[in-house]
């Protein structure tokens, strides 16, 4: 069975009520919106980008909250750099998650892309929650955050996790909502791994991935589409330089991975809408990327019934682009 | 319930002899994951750990993904 969500944007005064009544909260907001919150059994992320039940919406002042289900035993807060990521997996709970927030662009956030599939611990001990990001026209003028609520500290360049162990009964569910397909054509391959990529194979044939791109005009919109199994896992194009042959991606790409550019989406929100059954029950949490927010014109448009933040790159188990992330907690026998 | 942890099924999973391809997300991404740590070394004592850790983590997620696993194991 599954349980119904737990997840509303609320004003500043209701989440510093909620967190003064020692609520455990997930929260997502302007760094002055967490900036104004006691503190308490709560981390967050900086962004001021949302889907709610109204649409798609850009707020400074309120914070979007998830709130840890009553049926926790326990919820820890921490922080960590890139030197002790790997101890989020041995800190993590046997049975539970954890809820994780990375600011964008930094080392922290490029440490745990690249190497959480190497971590003892990971798909053991799941991990879910975005990158953190600002307002885009602030990119670059203002670093994006993340709080560690309990000892009242935000980082520019530390993680901020919530470790929350479950009873017997209960388990997560981390599910993805990727609008996004193979578009089939050329198999593209990379010997190395890396968030910057230079050359590549493309149907076998050593190539410049910029220099092709730009021959071809292949529209950077659409990601890059991962074949893991049966699971589509997008790497999104940040930028490419033809003159020095490089390509900036929003997510690493790994070697023995079959790429595909991505089929052509035109109506992100009617994909989303098609995607996700009108009638399933809410995901307990969920985010969504704010490359479709943005491209997908998401702004006073609804993406199903579900809402979250919008954010710049998306968690489920590993570093994601351009996917809905969403959190379900099952009851087992 | 599972077979034994010296069962060869787990070996064939892990080597890919078994394909694994379901609608979920942790499932397929080990699989993945099992698949490239074996493009990487494929020696005989990584491929035992290998199978162990794909014992350990139908173990993990036995009675989350029963319906999955059971259509792994038929």
């Amino acid at each position: 069975m599954l349980t119904t969500a737990n997840s509303e944007l609320l004003s500043i005064p209701e989440v510093q009520s909620a967190i003064a009544a020692g609520e455990s909260l997930f929260l997502a907001g302007s760094r002055e919106a967490l900036s104004q919150l006691p503190q308490g059994n709560w981390i967050g992320g900086t962004i001021p980008y949302f889907m709610a039940d109204e649409g798609g919406l850009m707020s400074e002042d309120r914070i979007f909250v998830t709130k840890i289900p009553d049926f926790a035993l326990e919820v820890k807060a921490a922080d960590y750099g890139p030197e002790n990521l790997a101890d989020l997996y041995r800190e993590a709970p046997a049975n539970g998650f954890t809820f994780l927030v990375l600011p964008a662009s930094t080392v922290v956030h490029k440490t745990f892309a690249e190497q959480a599939p190497s971590y003892d611990g990971f798909l053991f001990r799941p991990v879910l929650g975005w990158v953190t990001g600002v307002r885009v026209d602030r990119i670059g003028k203002e670093a994006p955050a993340v709080f560690n609520g309990k000892t009242g500290r935000a980082f520019d360049a530390r993680g901020a996790a919530l470790h929350v162990t479950l009873p017997a009964n209960k388990a997560v569910d981390l599910e993805i909502v990727n609008i996004f397909e193979s578009g089939g054509g050329k198999l593209i391959r990379f010997q190395e791994a890396g968030f910057r990529v230079s050359r590549c194979f493309i149907d076998g044939k050593p190539e410049n991935l910029a220099a092709y791109i730009t021959s071809k005009r292949i529209p950077l919109e659409f990601p890059l589409v991962g074949e893991y199994n049966g699971s589509a896992i997008n790497v999104s194009f940040q930028s490419v330089d033809a003159t020095a042959g490089t390509v900036d991606l929003y997510a690493p790409v790994f070697p023995d991975v079959d790429y595909h550019f991505a089929k052509p989406v035109e109506d992100y929100a009617g994909a989303f809408g098609n995607a996700i059954p009108a009638e399933e029950v809410r995901p307990a949490f969920a985010c969504n990327c704010i490359l479709n927010y943005l491209y997908g014109k998401l702004e006073g448009k609804t993406t199903g019934r579900v809402t979250g933040p919008i954010t710049f790159g998306e968690i489920a188990h590993l570093l994601l682009n351009q996917t809905m992330v969403q959190l379900y907690f099952r009851d087992i026998e | 319930m599972l077979p034994a942890a010296n069962n060869p099924v787990w070996m064939q999973i892990a080597t890919g002899k078994r394909p694994v391809r379901t609608e979920k997300l942790a499932i397929n991404l080990f699989a993945k994951n099992m698949a490239m740590s074996l493009a990487r070394d494929s020696s005989p004592a990584n491929v035992q750990q290998l199978a162990a850790r794909t014992y350990e983590f139908f173990l993990k997620y036995e009675k989350i993904f029963a319906s999955e696993f059971d259509k792994i194991l038929a």
